[in-house]
C-alpha cells in the first residue's frame, strides 16, 4: 500500500498525536454546540432567568455576593414565608450560589467586571459544555472503541432531555448537577476499575459537591451501594471494590455532613441507609474473604457465609426496629411517591399539584430523546456482552433510571446521561463495523481449540462485513439518523424549551410575534408602587418570582417546607370573604395577587390551579373547605352561571372575575380558557379593592382594605358608599338585646 | 399680595396657640341665625378657650366640609336641623368622611322636634339608634325638675356621670346635677367603639308626646339603656358626640335653678357639662400622644446604632419603652393609667408569645415613660412589638414595630470542648487519631527486611 500523506498523518506515533488533537477540535466544538444550542431564549428575548425556582437562586447568589459566605449560611430570610421566615442558609443546597459566587469573584478579580445576572444566565450553558467531557470521559471507559465517548459526547451536548433543564436563563441545581452527577460516575468507575484510594477519595470529593448542589444526589447515594451490592452478589468480590467504596463512603459520607441542609441525615434517614448497610455488609465480606485465605475447610466457609447472611439479617431487622421506633426518620414522601404513584395524590396533594412530578407521559420519551431512545435497550444489550464491572453499572442505572423516569417528568433528567452512553456504545460499534472501508484483519470468532472437531468452516469462520452496498447503505441510514437527531433537537430547543414563561411569546393573526409581559408589569407595579414592607399573598407558585422581581415579602412560595401555611392560604382563596378576611388580618396581608387567563386564553392561570389548593386547604380543615362543594350536582367544576354558591362565593372566583364582565357588552363575558359565558353580574368584594390589573389581564393585585372606621361590617360599609340606605334594624323577635359596660 | 404668605404663617401660629390638640377651625351649624343668641354664653366660653367660629347655615349652598380635598374644619358642631336634613353639604356620606380624615363633630339634637330620617340614618351606620318614631322624649316621673316641668316631667335633674368602668378615666365627673329638658333619647349597639357617656336613669322611659297619651305600648326602651349623650371613637381616633337635648346648652339652663321631687333647689352645673363636653369631642382632653418609642438588648453601655434594631436573635434580653403623654386643655402631661388598668406590650408573631404589663419607670415634664424588659421567645420569624391601647374616652395607640428574630447563627453556639457531655466524644475522637498515628508509626518501623536484604545477609 502506498502511503498517502494522509496516512503519514494517521499512523504510528505521529498518528496518535494527530487523533489527539482531533479528539481536542471535536471536543471543543461539541462543548461550544451545546453552549450555543442553550442560548435561544437570551438572542429571542433577553438575558432574563426563568421560570420559579431560579429567581429563588438568582436572588440568594445575590444575597451570597452582597454579603459574602458566612452571613449566606446564617441567612435568615425575613422576606419569605410571612411572619414564620425561613432559615434559608440552612435549608438549600449552596452548590449554585456558591459556584456562580466563585466565578463572579474570580472575574472580579481579573478585573472582568461582569454583572452577576449575566453568570447566573449563563451558567447552565456553560456547564453543559463540561457535562459533554464528561461524558466523554464517562463513556470512554465503558467501551474500548474511541468514537463512543465522542458520540455520547455530542448526544449529551444537544439532547433534549437534558437542555430541557439547562437553556441560558435556567439557573437551577439541575444547571450544575448532572455535570456534577455524570462526572462523580466517571470517577468511581476508575475507582472501580483501579481500585486507588486516590479516585476513590476524588469520587467523595465530587460527590460532595453535588450533595451540596441537588437534592438528587441521594441518586448516587444509592446507585454506588447497588452496583457493589449487585457485583458481591455476582461474586465479584475483589479488593478493589473494597478500596474504592470504603474511601467513597466515608469521605463521601463526611463531606455531605458538612451540608447544613444534610446535616445528619446520612445516619438518620431510611434513604441513605442501603449505603450504610451495603459499607457493613463489604466489611463482613472483606472479613469473610480475609479468613478463608487462612482456612481451607469446605464446611467452614459454609458456617461462614450462614453468619454472614445471618448478620446480614440481624442489622436489617435492626435497622427496621431503629425505623418503628423513630430513631431513624421514615421514607419521605417524595420517596414512596416514587413507588407508588397514587400515593402523592391520596396523601400530599401539594407533591401531587406540582405538574413535574406527574407521571410521564410517553411520546415525552420520543420528544426528549429521539432514536437515543430506541438504541438505548441495544446499549444495554451491549452491556451484558462484556460484562466487566462497569457494564453492570451501566445496567443497574439503566434499570433504575428508566423505571424513575416512568415514574416522574423530571427525573427524565436522570435517565439521559446513561441514555446517551448506552446509545453512544451500540452506535459506535455499528459505526466500527460498518465504516470500515477495508474487510481488514478479520476478526476471529469463538477459538477453534474447544471446535476443533467441528466442520472446517466452522473452524476459523469469518466474521464481518464485506459488501460494499450493506456497509453504505447502513452508514447512509445512520447519518441520516443522526442529522434527524440533530434536526429533532434543534427543533424542540427552539420551540418547547427556550421560553422564559415569565415573558410569553404568542403570533398575531398576521404572523407577527405578540410579547406578553403581564408578570414583569405586575411585579414592577408592586416594586414602585407599594411599601418595602408590604406583604403580598398569592399562590405559592409566584412566591420566588415576586421575592426576586418585586422585592416583596411574601406568605408562602415554591419553597413549599411548610404545608399548614400553604393550606391557610389555600383557605384564604377558596372561603368566602368573612372567613378570608380575618387571615388575611392575622397575616399582615396587604395585597393579594392573582393570575387570571380567561381574557387571553392562558390556561396556567389561578382558577386552573383553584382545586388544588381547595385540596391543599382541604388536608388541614376537612370540615371548613370541601371539595365536593366546588363540583356541581352533575360533578362538573364550572364557573358560569351553574357554578355552586361555594365556588362563586370564594375570594379567588371573586378576584378573578371582578369587573370582568365591563370589558364585553352586557352578558356576552366569556372565559376564554374554560370556554364558558360568564354570569351577567360581577362579583362584589367588599373587603379588597382592586389595586392593579396588568394590560392582558393576566395579573390582578387586589389591596387589603382597613378595619372600617366606625366598626361595620365590610358589606355594610361598602352598601353606605353607594348610597343604599341601611335598613332599619330589623325587628328581631325574642329578647332585646341589651347592652352593658 | 405679598403679605399673604406672612398672613398665612400668621394663620397656623393661631392654629399652634389653639387649645385644642386638634387644630381650632369649628364649623357651628344653625340654620335660624336668630336661635344663636340662645347659647350666647356658650359660644363665648368656646371662643375663651380659643376655637375660631364659623357659623353657617345648613341652606347655604357654598358651604363645604372639603376644600380642595383637604378638611375646611377641624371640628363641626351641629345644632338640630328644622328641615328635612341638613342638606347636600351635610349628607351623612359627607359626614362620614368628615370623621374618616380626623374631624371631629358633635351632633345636638332635640325632643322637641321631629329628628330627620338623613341624621337617623347617619346614626345607623354608628349603631347609635333613634326610636323609630324620631319624635320621642325622655321622660322620669322620679327624676324631673318640679319648677320647670311639673306637668311633662321631660325636664330630667341628673346626677353627673361618674366614671364608665373602674379602669377608665372620668373626663365628665364633678359636683352638682345636670338639667336635661325635652332629650331625644338613643340607645346604642354593642361596638366597642360607642360609649355611653350620660345614661338615663332607672326609671327614664322615651315617650313620644304627640301620640295620644295615656298607656304606652312597645316602649322604645327603658332605663338605662336609653341613653341621653354619647360618645363614637372612631378607628382614626376621631370623635362623634351625639347630644339628646340641646336645649340643655342654652343659656337658660346655663344658670337655672332646678329642684329634684322632695330634693333642694339646686343650680345647675349645664355649664361646667357642656365644657367638658365640647373640650373631649374637640380633643381638648383623652388626647394620647406616643413620643418615642425605643428596644434594644439589654445592655451597659448603649451607643445610638443600639437603639431599634431591626432583627433580633432567639433567647435575647430585650428592653422595650415607650413614651406617652395625655393632653388637658392647654398642654400635654405625664400620662398615668388608671388604677385596675395597665399599659400593655405584646410581642407577637400570629398570636403574643409575650403579654406584659408596662412599668411607669420614668416621667419627664410632659411624658410618662413605660417599659419592661423580656425575653425573645425561642422561635424564630417576623414578630412585632405591639402596644394596643384602647379605652373608652381615651384616643386610640395602636403601635406596631416589625422585628426579625433569627436562628442561632454557626458561630454562636458554644464550642465544642465547652459542653462537659462531649468531652467522652472528643477523647474518643483524639484517642483514635492518636492511635492510628501510633500504628502507622510501629507499622512502617518493624516493616519485614526486604528480599533483596534478605539474599544479601544469607549470601
Amino acid at each position: 500500500m502506498a502511503e498517502s500523506p494522509v496516512d503519514v498523518l494517521l499512523k504510528g506515533s505521529s498518528g496518535q498525536s494527530t487523533r489527539g488533537l482531533l479528539k481536542v477540535i471535536i471536543l471543543v466544538t461539541i462543548a461550544a454546540a451545546a453552549v450555543s444550542s442553550r442560548l435561544f431564549s437570551v438572542i429571542r428575548f433577553e438575558s432574563i432567568i426563568h421560570e420559579f425556582d431560579p429567581w429563588f437562586n438568582f436572588r440568594a447568589t445575590k444575597y451570597l455576593v452582597q454579603n459574602g459566605f458566612y452571613d449566606f449560611w446564617d441567612w435568615f430570610d425575613d422576606r419569605t414565608w410571612h411572619p414564620l421566615g425561613r432559615v434559608t442558609g440552612g435549608t438549600l443546597y449552596p452548590g449554585l450560589m456558591v459556584t456562580s459566587g466563585v466565578i463572579y469573584h474570580i472575574l472580579r478579580f481579573l478585573t472582568i467586571p461582569v454583572d452577576i445576572r449575566n453568570i447566573c444566565v449563563l451558567l447552565a450553558p456553560g456547564f453543559s459544555g463540561l457535562t459533554a467531557l464528561a461524558m466523554y470521559l464517562l463513556t470512554n471507559e465503558m467501551s474500548s472503541s474511541p468514537s463512543a465517548g465522542l458520540l455520547a459526547a455530542a448526544f449529551m451536548g444537544i439532547t433534549p432531555g437534558y437542555i430541557s433543564r439547562s437553556v441560558a436563563g435556567s439557573y437551577d441545581n439541575e444547571a450544575i448537577a448532572i455535570f456534577l452527577l455524570v462526572f462523580t460516575f466517571f470517577l468511581w468507575i476508575k475507582a472501580v476499575k483501579i481500585g486507588s484510594i486516590m479516585w476513590g477519595a476524588l469520587t467523595a470529593l465530587f460527590y460532595g459537591y453535588m450533595v451540596s448542589a441537588w437534592g438528587g444526589y441521594v441518586f448516587i447515594t444509592n446507585l454506588i451501594p447497588l452496583h457493589i451490592f449487585v457485583l458481591l452478589c455476582m461474586g465479584r468480590y475483589s479488593s478493589r471494590l473494597y478500596i474504592s467504596y470504603t474511601t467513597w463512603y466515608a469521605l463521601g459520607t463526611l463531606a455531605s455532613m458538612q451540608i447544613p441542609f444534610v446535616g445528619f441525615l446520612p445516619i438518620r434517614n431510611s434513604d441513605h441507609m442501603s449505603a450504610l448497610g451495603v459499607f457493613g455488609l463489604l466489611q463482613l465480606v472483606a472479613f469473610a474473604d480475609f479468613v478463608r485465605g487462612f482456612i481451607p475447610g469446605k464446611q467452614f466457609q459454609r458456617l461462614l457465609t450462614a453468619s454472614i447472611i445471618l448478620t446480614a439479617g440481624l442489622a436489617f431487622v435492626g435497622l427496621v426496629v431503629l425505623t418503628m421506633s423513630g430513631v431513624i426518620a421514615p421514607w419521605s414522601g417524595r420517596f414512596y411517591s416514587l413507588w407508588d404513584t397514587g400515593y402523592a395524590k391520596i396523601h400530599i396533594p401539594i407533591i401531587a399539584s406540582v405538574s413535574e412530578h406527574q407521571p410521564t407521559a410517553w411520546p415525552s420519551f420520543f420528544f426528549d430523546l429521539n432514536f437515543l431512545i430506541w438504541l438505548f435497550p441495544a446499549g444495554v444489550y451491549m452491556c451484558f456482552r462484556d460484562l466487566k464491572d462497569e457494564h453492570v453499572f451501566v445496567i443497574i442505572y439503566s434499570v433504575l433510571a428508566s423505571y424513575f423516569a416512568g415514574v416522574m417528568v423530571r427525573l427524565m433528567l436522570t435517565l439521559t446521561p446513561i441514555v446517551c452512553v448506552a446509545a453512544a456504545l451500540v452506535l459506535s460499534y455499528i459505526l466500527d463495523t460498518y465504516l470500515k472501508i477495508s474487510s481488514g484483519p478479520v476478526t476471529r470468532g469463538r477459538s477453534n481449540e474447544d471446535a476443533s472437531e467441528g466442520l472446517r468452516s466452522a473452524r476459523t469462520p469469518e466474521v464481518g462485513i464485506t459488501s460494499y452496498f450493506s456497509k453504505a447503505a447502513t452508514t447512509s441510514s445512520i447519518i441520516v439518523y443522526l442529522l434527524l437527531f440533530v434536526a429533532h433537537c434543534t427543533w424542540v430547543t427552539s420551540n418547547a424549551y427556550s421560553s422564559p414563561s415569565v415573558v410569553l411569546a404568542s403570533r398575531m393573526p398576521d404572523g407577527s410575534q405578540f410579547i406578553i409581559d403581564d408578570y414583569r408589569e405586575a411585579y414592577y407595579w408592586l416594586r414602585q408602587n407599594t411599601p418595602a414592607n408590604a406583604k403580598i399573598m398569592s399562590w405559592w407558585d409566584y412566591g420566588y418570582q415576586i421575592g426576586g422581581m418585586a422585592d416583596r415579602p411574601t406568605l408562602v412560595d415554591n419553597n413549599t417546607w411548610n404545608n399548614t401555611h400553604i393550606a391557610t392560604v389555600g383557605k384564604a382563596m377558596s372561603s368566602r370573604e368573612e372567613v378570608s378576611y380575618p387571615i388575611l388580618r392575622q397575616h399582615d396581608v396587604d395585597y393579594v395577587l392573582v393570575v387570571f387567563g380567561g381574557l387571553l386564553g392562558y390556561s396556567g392561570d389561578d382558577i386552573n390551579k383553584f382545586l388544588w389548593m381547595v385540596r391543599i386547604a382541604e388536608g388541614i380543615w376537612p370540615d371548613e373547605v370541601k371539595e365536593r362543594d366546588f363540583f356541581t350536582a352533575r360533578g362538573e367544576y364550572r364557573v358560569d352561571d351553574q357554578a355552586t354558591p361555594t365556588m362563586r362565593n370564594s375570594l379567588m372566583y371573586k378576584m378573578s372575575y371582578h369587573n370582568y364582565n365591563k370589558l364585553f357588552p352586557t352578558g356576552q363575558a366569556t372565559d376564554r380558557v374554560r370556554g364558558t359565558k360568564l354570569p351577567a353580574e360581577s362579583p362584589q368584594l367588599s373587603t379588597l379593592e382592586e389595586a392593579f390589573t396588568s394590560e392582558n389581564w393576566i395579573i390582578r393585585i387586589y389591596k387589603v382594605k382597613d378595619l372600617d372606621n366606625f366598626g361595620r361590617d365590610h358589606s355594610n360599609a361598602v352598601a353606605f358608599d353607594k348610597g343604599n340606605k341601611r335598613k332599619k334594624a330589623t325587628k328581631k323577635k325574642g329578647a332585646r338585646l341589651l347592652r352593658s359596660e | 399680595m405679598r403679605w399673604c404668605p406672612s398672613l398665612m404663617l400668621f394663620g397656623f401660629l393661631a392654629a399652634v396657640n389653639a387649645l385644642s390638640s386638634s387644630g381650632n377651625r369649628l364649623l357651628v351649624v344653625l340654620e335660624d341665625s336668630a336661635e344663636k343668641g340662645l347659647y350666647s354664653t356658650l359660644w363665648g366660653d368656646l371662643e375663651a378657650r380659643g376655637y375660631n367660629l364659623i357659623f353657617e347655615s345648613p341652606k347655604n349652598e357654598q358651604l363645604s366640609l372639603f376644600e380642595l380635598g383637604d378638611r375646611a374644619y377641624d371640628h363641626v358642631l351641629l345644632l338640630p336641623p328644622k328641615s328635612k336634613g341638613f342638606g347636600p353639604s351635610l349628607s351623612p356620606k359627607n359626614l362620614v368622611d368628615f370623621i374618616d380624615s380626623d374631624g371631629n363633630v358633635l351632633l345636638a339634637l332635640s325632643g322637641k322636634s321631629t329628628t330627620p330620617s338623613a341624621v337617623s340614618s347617619l346614626l345607623l351606620e354608628f349603631d347609635l339608634h333613634l326610636p323609630s318614631d324620631r319624635s320621642s322624649v325622655a321622660v322620669d316621673h322620679f327624676n324631673y325638675d318640679t319648677l320647670s316641668a311639673s306637668e311633662k316631667h321631660d325636664v330630667l335633674v341628673l346626677e353627673r356621670p361618674g366614671k364608665l368602668r373602674p379602669d377608665t378615666k372620668d373626663f365628665f365627673g364633678g359636683e352638682g346635677v345636670l338639667a336635661i329638658p325635652s332629650a331625644s333619647p338613643h340607645t346604642l349597639g354593642d361596638t366597642s367603639l360607642l360609649a355611653p357617656i350620660l345614661r338615663a336613669p332607672a326609671t327614664a322611659y322615651s315617650f313620644n308626646p304627640k301620640e295620644d297619651a295615656g298607656s304606652v305600648e312597645d316602649v322604645f326602651a327603658t332605663g338605662s339603656q336609653l341613653a341621653l349623650v354619647s360618645a363614637l371613637q372612631a378607628r382614626n381616633s376621631a370623635r362623634f358626640t351625639l347630644l339628646g337635648s340641646v336645649e340643655s346648652l342654652q343659656d337658660k339652663w346655663f344658670s337655672a335653678s332646678v329642684q329634684a321631687p322632695g330634693g333642694k333647689q339646686v343650680e345647675t352645673a349645664n355649664r361646667e357639662f357642656a365644657k367638658q363636653l365640647t373640650a373631649w369631642t374637640f380633643k381638648e382632653t383623652g388626647v394620647l400622644k406616643v413620643g418615642k418609642i425605643e428596644h434594644h438588648l439589654v445592655k451597659d453601655d448603649l451607643t445610638v446604632e443600639d437603639l431599634n434594631p431591626t432583627i433580633y436573635r432567639v433567647k435575647n434580653e430585650t428592653v422595650f419603652t415607650i413614651e406617652v403623654s395625655e393632653y388637658a386643655y392647654d398642654k400635654y402631661i405625664p400620662f398615668e393609667v388608671p388604677a385596675n388598668d395597665a399599659l400593655q406590650l405584646e410581642f407577637t408573631m400570629l398570636s403574643p408569645f409575650h403579654r406584659l404589663n408596662l412599668t411607669p419607670t420614668k416621667q419627664t415634664e410632659n411624658s410618662t415613660v413605660f417599659s419592661t424588659q423580656f425575653t425573645v421567645p425561642d422561635q424564630h420569624g417576623i414578630f412585632s412589638f405591639r402596644v394596643n391601647y384602647k379605652r373608652p374616652f381615651l384616643t386610640n395607640i395602636e403601635e406596631k414595630h416589625e422585628v426579625t428574630v433569627r436562628h442561632y447563627a454557626h458561630n454562636e453556639y458554644p464550642r465544642s470542648w465547652k459542653i462537659s457531655g462531649g468531652w467522652v466524644w472528643i477523647a474518643g475522637l483524639w484517642s483514635v487519631i492518636a492511635g492510628f498515628l501510633a500504628f502507622v508509626v510501629v507499622w512502617l518501623y518493624s516493616a519485614p527486611t526486604s528480599a533483596a536484604d534478605r539474599r544479601k545477609k544469607t549470601q
